[in-house]
């Protein structure tokens, strides 16, 4: 699954779609997470809230070097070391410079998007650093070799029989799918590393620029572990994660647990304000937060700096009706679905992934779901004009488009183009390809403007 | 209805819909009756023994130990509570050790009334302006549904959560 690239969109999503359990779990997830989403958006202004929400979020955009600058200061202030990478390399070497020089032999890892997006694991491990994740989905993938299918709910794709085998093989656990006995043997598994492991290191939802703070939602434990019970801690977030104060944290507060699982909240919200001071009997000694820039402060010179606005709920992606068939590994990258199409073609390129526009039907869902009201439709279009523009779109699209252009400026060759077209359609099917075969219907044999006349 | 009884009224409805244990009693007199019923016979207890309300617990419970993480249960008194969401609040203030409602598979949280906030907002307007090193928000007990999305209570949190509110 690691060789996907964005490039290979169509062939990935056509394996995907062959794939029966991998159909059945994400229909299971995207369902339950909708009905569970509706029941828990009933106790909310959600139009209210999300114009509030999408009003902060834009407002630290707009001046977000600014915020950057606070947040470091008030961080530093609180007793955090705050460092900046530019990109994913330069956060690799400086979580492996501070794990070198604190000696850390193992490392506790709770859930952090941006840490995939950087491989920071392979690096680790690469380093010599034993790297365990503790929470319970990425734990799954990272015993089975795998990367997230969906940011929340890394393990999406697995079913119950295929985890219980992966327990039995490699943990030598006697076989059993009952999710029950699995957790709690992930539990005693876990429970051990947490209280050896030289050092946690953790992603963060939000880094508040006011205070310092950092914020986790978190529904298992393994967050609260990973950041309180080492004596080394290290955060990792991209630049854009801040919000300006504590008192706009009820907002999102509301809006990102009913947004990602259906919950009113998060089991645990934690709110780290530096490290552990004088009288206090919690928190790491040490705290490192690295502030991931890698590409972030290309988008904002663009005009789609507004997806910098996202918060990573993921509830584009469970109404997207591309992802719920094809999975978040067809995508080929850290980030699937609506949001993912639009971050991973301006932060990676569109030479690596201009297939990946194609997967959207523009059907607007994503919008409508949208917790800051990312305009992700409106974007996805962007980037398939980017496509164009750009020269990545095929030969034969751009010869038809011409083609087509041509026809439809001048009646005589249009209404020529489509008897020649119904006489010979067999022809042109055998011509284009499966393509055409299955998705073109051919043209009436009178067509309409004829009949008209 | 007083702003208070309103608080706590909605916090008991809220906290109800997240998996805790909710108990209600009417005075500290009551609070030696409600931990026998709560906490489980020959475990390990811990109590910081902080405030008054915790030393009068202390009290009432057997089997103490110094350290949270032996523990099989942590009874505590909580820094505040919030009525919109359900939640109790730990912080690392005066020296308290948040883990102590983590590591341990029991948390009972003693939640005075006057300590329910209505809503985030009201929280944060007071707690929000010099944070604690560590303050945890905690709605019901720890969960996942990380395997087919069946939630399991208890990953790596405690698998219970008892909160008495006073």
């Amino acid at each position: 699954m690691n060789t996907q690239t964005s490039l290979n969109f169509r062939s990935n999503a056509a394996a995907a779609i062959e794939d029966k359990s991998l159909r059945k779990a994400m229909r299971n997830a995207t369902e339950t997470f909708g009905s569970k989403r509706t029941v828990a958006m009933g106790s909310i202004d959600f139009e209210l809230l999300r114009e509030k929400a999408s009003n902060i979020r834009m407002e630290v955009i707009n001046n977000l070097p600014a915020y950057i600058e606070k947040f470091t200061t008030k961080a530093t202030a609180a007793g955090a070391t705050v460092h900046r990478a530019v990109d994913a390399k330069s956060a690799n070497q400086i979580i492996a410079g501070i794990l070198q020089d604190h000696n850390v032999k193992m490392v506790a890892k709770g859930k952090s998007m941006v840490s995939e997006e950087t491989h920071l694991n392979a690096h680790l491990e690469e380093e010599g650093f034993e790297v365990v994740e503790t929470d319970l989905g990425e734990y799954i993938i990272q015993l089975e070799g795998e990367t997230p299918s969906h940011i929340i709910v890394p393990a999406i794709h697995k079913n119950r029989q295929q985890i219980g085998k992966l327990f039995h093989e490699r943990l030598d656990m006697e076989y059993s799918e009952d999710p029950q006995a699995l957790t709690k043997f992930a539990r005693k598994v876990l429970r051990e590393k947490f209280l050896t492991a030289d050092a946690g290191i953790s992603g963060a939802n939000f880094a508040i620029a006011e205070s310092g703070s950092l914020i986790l939602f978190t529904n298992e434990g393994n967050g609260r572990m990973v950041t309180s019970v080492p004596p080394l801690h290290i955060a990792i977030l991209s630049v854009e994660k801040i919000l300006p104060s504590l008192a706009e944290l009820p907002t999102f507060m509301r809006l990102l647990p009913r947004s990602a699982t259906g919950q009113m909240l998060t089991s645990y919200v934690s709110i780290l304000t530096g490290n552990r001071k004088e009288g206090d009997a919690t928190g790491a000694q040490e705290l490192h937060v690295v502030l991931l820039d890698n590409g972030r402060s290309e988008i904002l010179k663009g005009d789609c700096r507004e997806i910098l606005k996202c918060i990573r709920c993921g509830a584009c992606m469970n109404v997207c009706p591309v992802y719920r068939t094809v999975g978040g590994h067809s995508y080929g990258w850290t980030y699937p679905g609506p949001m993912g199409i639009v971050l991973t073609t301006l932060l990676t390129g569109m030479a690596n992934s201009y297939s990946l526009v194609d997967a959207s039907t523009l059907c607007g869902a994503c919008n409508d779901a949208c917790p800051v009201k990312v305009p992700l439709k409106e974007m996805i279009l962007k980037q398939r004009v980017r496509r164009v523009t750009e020269g990545y779109s095929s030969t034969a699209v751009s010869l038809g488009m011409s083609l087509f252009g041509l026809a439809i400026k001048h009646p005589l060759m249009f209404s020529t183009g489509e008897t020649l077209a119904s006489k010979f359609w067999s022809v042109m099917r055998t011509v284009g390809g499966e393509n055409v075969a299955g998705r073109l219907p051919c043209p009436a044999k009178i067509p309409f403007s004829r009949r008209m006349s | 209805m007083s702003v208070t009884d309103a608080n706590v009224a909605l916090f008991m409805e809220n906290a109800a819909k997240v998996a805790a244990g909710l108990h209600q009693i009417a005075g500290t007199d009551e609070l030696k009756g409600k931990l026998a019923e709560i906490v489980e016979r020959d475990v390990d207890v811990f109590c910081p023994k902080q405030t008054e309300l915790e030393n009068l617990a202390a009290g009432f419970l057997d089997r103490l130990i110094p350290h949270y993480r032996e523990a099989w249960v942590t009874v505590e008194e909580v820094t505040a509570a919030i009525a919109e969401t359900g939640s109790i609040v730990c912080t690392s203030a005066n020296g308290k050790a948040v883990q102590a409602s983590l590591i341990p598979s029991h948390h009972v949280a003693l939640v005075p009334r006057e300590k329910i906030f209505a809503t985030l907002d009201d929280f944060f307007a007071v707690y929000g302006v010099s944070p604690s090193t560590n303050m945890t928000i905690i709605t019901g007990p720890s969960r996942t549904a990380d395997i087919e999305l069946n939630l399991v209570i208890g990953v790596h949190g405690p698998e219970k959560l008892d909160i008495v509110v006073i």
